[in-house]
């Protein structure tokens, strides 16, 4: 009989974190343009101690301008997407619930497209006007939330089942319609594709590292507070009341919760798939099905997954860039069949 | 036993590390490095889709993100300041020795900046404004085109060689390119346009829209195109098409000797028969260059014309050649006149007076 | 120890001691109906019951009785439309989810479980509603979580999967983990349906031992005639929706009325210990 200590929970999250540093190495060497060890690590000292005017090479704007800035992105969108998709597997009880079941990437992609459409038509400053795209997202995001959230209740309290289906059938819908969308508009909706497909390769603005910080802070700390009542859930809902928890509150906060994150990840780099569904369930396998574990190794997996996933993105056709989406999405599908393998076996 | 909880943790380091970035990274309008020599100087304009750019005088480095920009820039003689285009820009040959830097929809920042380039060219049809704010956000300036009509690509190509400091060799460009279509409007102007279908794919049947370029290309060639849409790349139902029994199909084509086997295997498919065009091999083939927005594409434009209405081209041979070598720009020494005009497009040679079908 | 319940702890303290009525049912009554607007398809009438520590109950009847619906609102997973359920001097349903859970232990018949758990990790759940919210578990909760398992003689389960345990052993898990929650108040809805009769025996004699032994009061839900009548020390017979009768089952166990209960032929004999014991009558 081994319980769970915070000792072994802190080393588990330290090793994952040493993965995530030399992940973040790689992705800050390789590149479309060849760096060296040397030059990286004298460019980042440089930036530790303040001397950022010392950096006049090509490869220190190259490295603090345009990766570090994506290797940041892709952590905070990684780790999103794995928290939500274990929350969202808790809460559905559904092993199979990605951060996308209940439609909020649907309804971000048609914020996006909104803002692309009216774009042309607002007279706004150029400043704004980078802003739009997320911030349409973002906002199609809650409308969805909202919307999904008042189809999946019974009796005044969310229903996982009536939450499932009502999310599934608001996520064909709103398909649908960005479908019908792009088929008939005339603008250029090129850059739509690819965030469709999952991109890191717009990083937005600095406000919006701040916004998505926060966000993923408050988010996974709100989660996190039900991590033990999300263990007993999964023994089925009636027993989890019985056990003591309070099962409509937990219902509640988990899916505003995790359904934020989910919107944050997406308003900024499109529906990056695979990430959400896969990595909870290889932490599950690598260190225990308790969310007290579970949750912060998702977090860190998501990130080490996602930011190693956009330096192949990055590199395999330099200088062309794939979408970070496709890249998940050929390495995740093999993954999710040999994890469903183990589990059977 | 409270839990001093370890996603807290992790992510307060990366709040600090985004925090130290933030005040450490440099301010992104000082750090674009300043390659050229002398005084750093300016020159603000404005693009094709309303934006100011502040252009660096003079312009020595060139990063071209769309092959109808690489060959205009080959056109006005200043291929030696294009440091760097994309994958797909291929005409003339020696722009696929120049640097790439990935494709035009997603070309690799990195690349980019590892050039230094003083102006990157974009266009709207083809790149996104994600790539152009990215740039923005280096401190890297862009100036983008959008002509939507053949007249637009010629005043667009004039004023981008105003930008880049080149203006005789812009106005003798637009001078050449207007003659030449003002020659060929004398010719084919009495005759009455001919209605064609543009076709850009085979299935779906894709065509082009009547506010592009491409369409009013095909007036200018004495065509007018049976699709009427405002989609740039609308797909047409073959049914339309059928009803509206255009007289000639027009296929833009790389190699034209695809072609007729094309149109061979169209003539089985049920759909397609029943159109006189394909039933009575009636199609023509130009070059791809009327796809880009570029100088090239008035050959194109007087190649389409020569198949559509070859009676209105009856003259002697001289005249022919002629006309072939006044077509040569100054200052383009490397590329002979033969080569500007496309050397991909066989039937420019053997074609003479005498019509009928393209039954090749 | 946790703060809030402190107070309860000393007053159920008293009332163990003192050998008071612990848990007392009172005029409850229960409707449902599937459509507001319509009449209700179920109700459960009035009814009341007292018990003391030590004691088990059993809830007799056959089905759609309305025996389950009664467990439920005494576990206060519903709430009754009339009258009320204290335990301890505490109505149940109003108590919040987490005190409840501290006093009243619920013992399912099946446990889904969407990913696999050890058995040890199960009966630790139970120590969940104890202390507070997100907190790892103390030594305490591992001595309290071994010794439940010990003492429904689930021990050597400790490290085994629970989905590769028998039907019988897993019963015992589900058990123990009720038992880490130290109820006051135990409560089983047809405990014995998937078991075998040893098995049945097992759980019953373990459910005695424990209600001596740490002054449970238990309240078990069947339909099985004789288990009831051997175990249990009081019993509330339900038909349609009605308690019938309460008391000892040498006082409920009367021919007539369990035949007109169970609308089959009986006979009702009595053993040496005093207790009934009744044969079903095969044929005409």
């Amino acid at each position: 009989m081994r319980p769970l200590t915070l000792h072994r929970l802190l080393l588990q999250c330290l090793l994952l974190l040493v993965i995530l540093f030399f992940v973040v190495i790689l992705a800050l060497k390789f590149g479309a343009v060849p760096v060296s060890l040397y030059a990286l690590g004298r460019d980042l000292l440089r930036v530790l101690f303040g001397q950022s005017s010392g950096i006049s090479s090509d490869y220190g704007l190259i490295i603090v301008n345009i990766r570090l800035p994506r290797i940041l992105l892709g952590i905070i969108v990684g780790a999103s997407l794995s928290v939500a998709g274990t929350s969202f597997q808790a809460l559905l009880r559904n092993p199979l619930a990605d951060p996308y079941v209940l439609g909020v990437s649907s309804g971000a992609a048609l914020g996006a497209i909104l803002a692309l459409i009216a774009e042309p038509h607002l007279t706004i400053s150029p400043v704004f006007a980078a802003l739009l795209t997320p911030l349409g997202a973002f906002l199609g995001a809650a409308a969805t939330i909202t919307a999904v959230y008042f189809l999946g209740r019974r009796q005044g309290q969310i229903d996982s089942s009536t939450l499932l289906l009502g999310g599934v059938i608001t996520a064909s819908f709103l398909s649908a319609i960005i479908m019908f969308l792009m088929n008939t508009l005339t603008g250029n909706l090129r850059g739509l594709a690819y965030w469709l497909m999952g991109d890191l390769s717009t990083s937005p603005q600095k406000s919006v590292y701040w916004f998505l910080g926060i966000g993923f802070l408050a988010a996974t700390g709100a989660i996190y507070t039900t991590a033990g009542d999300l263990n007993l859930l999964l023994a089925g809902e009636k027993e989890a009341m019985h056990l003591g928890v309070d099962v409509p509150r937990v219902r509640l906060v988990v899916y505003i919760a995790a359904s934020l994150l989910t919107g944050l990840a997406v308003s900024v780099s499109g529906a990056i798939g695979y990430v959400g569904l896969i990595v909870p369930h290889a932490m599950r396998l690598l260190f225990g099905s308790d969310h007290r574990t579970l949750l912060p190794t998702a977090a860190l997996g998501g990130a080490i997954a996602v930011v190693f996933a956009d330096t192949l993105a990055r590199t395999v056709v330099a200088p062309a860039e794939l979408a970070v989406g496709a890249v998940t999405a050929i390495a995740g599908a093999p993954l999710f069949i040999y994890l469903l393998r183990r589990r059977m076996a | 036993m409270n839990i001093l909880a370890c996603p807290r943790l992790r992510s307060a380091a990366c709040t600090a590390l985004a925090a130290f970035l933030s005040c450490a990274a440099p301010s992104r309008a000082q750090s674009a490095p300043t390659v050229s020599s002398g005084a750093p100087a300016f020159r603000e304009v404005t693009d094709e889709v309303g934006r100011n750019v502040r252009v660096p005088q003079p312009v020595r480095r060139i990063v071209s993100l769309a092959p109808s920009l690489t060959e205009t820039i080959y056109a006005l003689g200043l291929q030696d300041r294009l440091v760097g285009d994309t994958d797909y820009c291929d005409y003339p040959p020696d722009a696929e020795k120049k640097a790439k830097v990935g494709g035009a929809i997603n070309p690799s920042l990195e690349r980019i900046v590892a050039l230094h380039p003083d102006l990157v060219l974009v266009t709207k049809s083809l790149n996104r404004t994600e790539t152009v704010r990215a740039l923005a956000e280096l401190g890297i300036s862009s100036y983008a085109t959008d002509p939507h009509t053949v007249d637009e690509i010629i005043t667009s190509s004039e004023k981008l060689a105003g930008v880049l400091g080149v203006p005789e060799a812009g106005a003798a460009i637009a001078s050449d390119m207007q003659h030449r279509l003002a020659d060929l409007q004398q010719r084919i102007a009495p005759l009455p346009p001919k209605r064609v279908l543009f076709v850009v794919w085979t299935q779906p049947l894709i065509s082009v829209g009547k506010d592009t370029f491409i369409a009013d290309a095909l007036r200018q060639a004495g065509a007018v195109s049976i699709v009427d849409s405002e989609q740039s790349w609308p797909q047409v139902s073959l049914e339309e098409v059928a009803r509206l029994q255009p007289e000639f199909l027009v296929f833009a084509a790389s190699h034209a000797e695809t072609t007729p086997p094309t149109v061979e295997v169209l003539a089985t498919f049920p759909g397609w028969r029943i159109l006189d065009a394909v039933s009575n091999r009636r199609y023509a083939v130009i070059s791809e260059a009327v796809n880009r927005p570029a100088p090239r594409i008035v050959t194109a434009i007087e190649d389409l014309a020569r198949q559509l209405h070859p009676d209105a081209f009856v003259e002697k041979p001289e005249n022919g050649r002629q006309k072939l070598e006044k077509e040569n720009p100054a200052g383009n020494q490397q590329l002979s006149s033969h080569d500007y005009l496309s050397p991909r497009d066989p039937q420019l040679d053997g074609k003479t007076s005498g019509g009928g079908a393209c039954a090749r | 120890m946790s703060g809030g319940s402190s107070h309860a702890r000393h007053l159920a303290e008293a009332g163990r001691l003192a050998n008071e009525i612990r848990l007392s049912v009172e005029q409850v009554s229960y409707a449902y109906s599937a459509n507001p607007a319509q009449a209700p398809l179920f109700t459960l009438e009035a009814t009341s019951f007292q018990a003391r520590p030590g004691e088990i109950v059993a809830i007799l009847g056959p089905n759609a009785s309305g025996k389950s619906t009664l467990l439920k609102l005494i576990a206060g997973a519903l709430h009754p439309l009339s009258g009320r359920i204290l335990l301890n001097g505490f109505v149940t349903h109003t108590l919040a989810p987490r005190i409840r859970a501290q006093r009243i232990a619920v013992v399912q018949q099946e446990s889904r479980l969407l990913f696999p758990a050890r058995a040890w990790e199960f009966v630790l759940q139970g120590r969940h509603a104890h202390g507070r919210s997100l907190r790892f578990e103390s030594e305490r909760d591992v001595m309290i979580a071994k010794n439940a398992l010990a003492q429904v003689g689930a021990a050597s389960l400790s490290d085994r999967w629970m989905d590769q345990i028998s039907g019988g052993e897993k019963q015992r898990v589900i058990l123990a983990r009720a038992l880490a929650q130290q109820p006051l108040l135990l409560l089983l809805d047809e405990p014995t349906l998937h078991l075998d009769i040893a098995a049945q025996v097992d759980l019953l004699d373990a459910l005695r031992r424990l209600a001596a032994q740490n002054r449970y009061t238990v309240v078990v839900v069947t339909h099985e005639l004789n288990l009831a009548a051997e175990y249990a020390d009081q019993v509330v017979l339900m038909h349609r929706g009605r308690c019938l009768r309460l008391g000892p089952p040498a006082s409920v166990y009367r021919r007539e009325l369990l035949e007109q209960v169970f609308q089959t032929p009986l006979s009702v004999e009595f053993g040496a210990s005093g207790r009934p014991r009744v044969t079903v009558l095969a044929g005409t």
